[in-house]
């Protein structure tokens, strides 16, 4: 038998179909021009925020001497250094209902950093600076660590974050 | 008629697609990114005048920070100022840019002292004021408002995390440079793009300008 039935697509759902294709195909192009023809990395040399060979040094940048410190009452800044396979400082102790905010760079490969209890949870590239803020209302310990793995000590990359009585 | 109507959405889809494509890719207007809310700050200048976020709106206004006795750290922020200062004694056109340093040593830096580090900076007040403030207001606008840490040390001196921010005439964070030595044809380009978005976001031209926000059309 020679009978093949011929397919009806409603115009409207034909719409559609091409829609979503073509929506797929400009992504693609998208992805790719800033890919290649543009040659787009994470991230680029002269786009370094800090050199993460001077990173750790006192005096070249706030990393130097990393830690927590007062912006005003209420709200400090947590310098984070990670480094394989450490953070420093590897506990950090702050006052409940007190924002902080996380700066964290790394001076060697890429790390992550993730805390629990809040929604602190980034990339470290060597490089960049990654920046988020928090405030826990409720006292504890709280465990940051490394979730992007960086070599054979990975697994004793982590610190606390101690949320104290005012 | 039905055939037309297809041909003719399909039509309209790809040109729309095609030409938020193209304005993604080739980004023919750049702006600076909106990075929040600008603090709300209250300052007096080398003249006793009060100045204050309010008084501010409307203009683009480069931020930088010290004390008199404040050396190296310093130093390349006001290089940075000097330089706008000689494109703004140029002319910017309509759009008005000021130049704030504030100090945070109040105690330290009356506007006696405030007149002295203008003069020695080769400030212009026309364009550049000194200014400081109560100790408490200084430490949640500076601090708390702008992230910038100070804070005295045993030396009798501070400690200072050196940084400069721009804010644009709606009192938004539009820049921040937070290293000793700002890249001085940076700061430029940013303050020259704040001032084409003022003079040019107008009518149709707005949305344009809205578009290259929603596409990160960065420089």
């Amino acid at each position: 038998m020679n009978n093949h039935t011929h397919l009806h697509i409603h115009p409207i759902e034909r719409l559609w179909i091409i829609i979503s294709f073509s929506m797929i195909g400009v992504f693609a192009v998208a992805v790719l021009t800033a890919g290649f023809a543009y040659g787009f990395q994470l991230p680029v040399p002269e786009d370094r925020i800090v050199d993460p060979n001077l990173v750790a040094t006192p005096g070249a940048t706030a990393f130097g001497e990393p830690g927590l410190r007062e912006l005003s009452p209420g709200n400090m800044e947590a310098r984070v250094l990670a480094q394989a396979w450490s953070f420093t400082p590897k506990e950090i102790t702050i006052p409940v209902g007190t924002k902080v905010t996380f700066y964290v760079t790394t001076k060697d490969v890429q790390h992550g950093f993730h805390l629990e209890g809040s929604n602190i949870n980034f990339m470290v590239l060597p490089g960049q600076i990654s920046k988020l803020s928090t405030t826990f209302t409720t006292p504890g310990t709280y465990n940051f660590y490394c979730h992007e793995y960086c070599g054979v000590g990975h697994q004793t990359m982590y610190g606390q974050v101690i949320v104290t009585e005012k | 008629m039905m055939r037309w109507l297809v041909r003719g959405a399909y039509g309209l889809v790809a040109l729309i697609a095609f030409s938020t494509l193209a304005f993604a890719v080739f980004q023919p207007i750049k702006v600076l990114p909106r990075a929040g809310l600008g603090p709300g700050i209250l300052l007096q200048d080398q003249e006793g005048r009060t100045l204050s976020s309010d008084t501010l709106r409307g203009k683009i206004v480069l931020y930088s920070f010290g004390f008199s006795r404040c050396e190296t750290p310093c130093q390349g922020s006001q290089a940075v100022m000097q330089a706008v200062q000689r494109e703004l004694q140029a002319g910017t056109g309509s759009v008005p840019v000021q130049l704030v340093t504030i100090s945070f040593d109040p105690a330290t830096d009356t506007p006696a002292v405030l007149r002295r580090m203008s003069a020695q900076a080769g400030a212009d007040p026309a364009h550049w004021l000194f200014t400081t403030g109560e100790p408490r207001r200084l430490k949640y606008a500076i601090g708390g408002g702008f992230s910038v840490y100070y804070g005295a040390n045993e030396e009798g001196s501070f400690d200072y995390d050196p940084a400069m921010v721009l804010i644009d005439g709606w009192g938004i964070l539009r820049a921040e440079y937070r290293t000793p030595t700002p890249k001085i044809e940076t700061v430029l380009r940013d303050v020259r793009l704040l001032v084409e978005e003022a003079q040019n976001s107008t009518g149709v031209a707005r949305y344009a300008y809205e578009a290259a926000h929603l596409f990160l059309c960065y420089p």
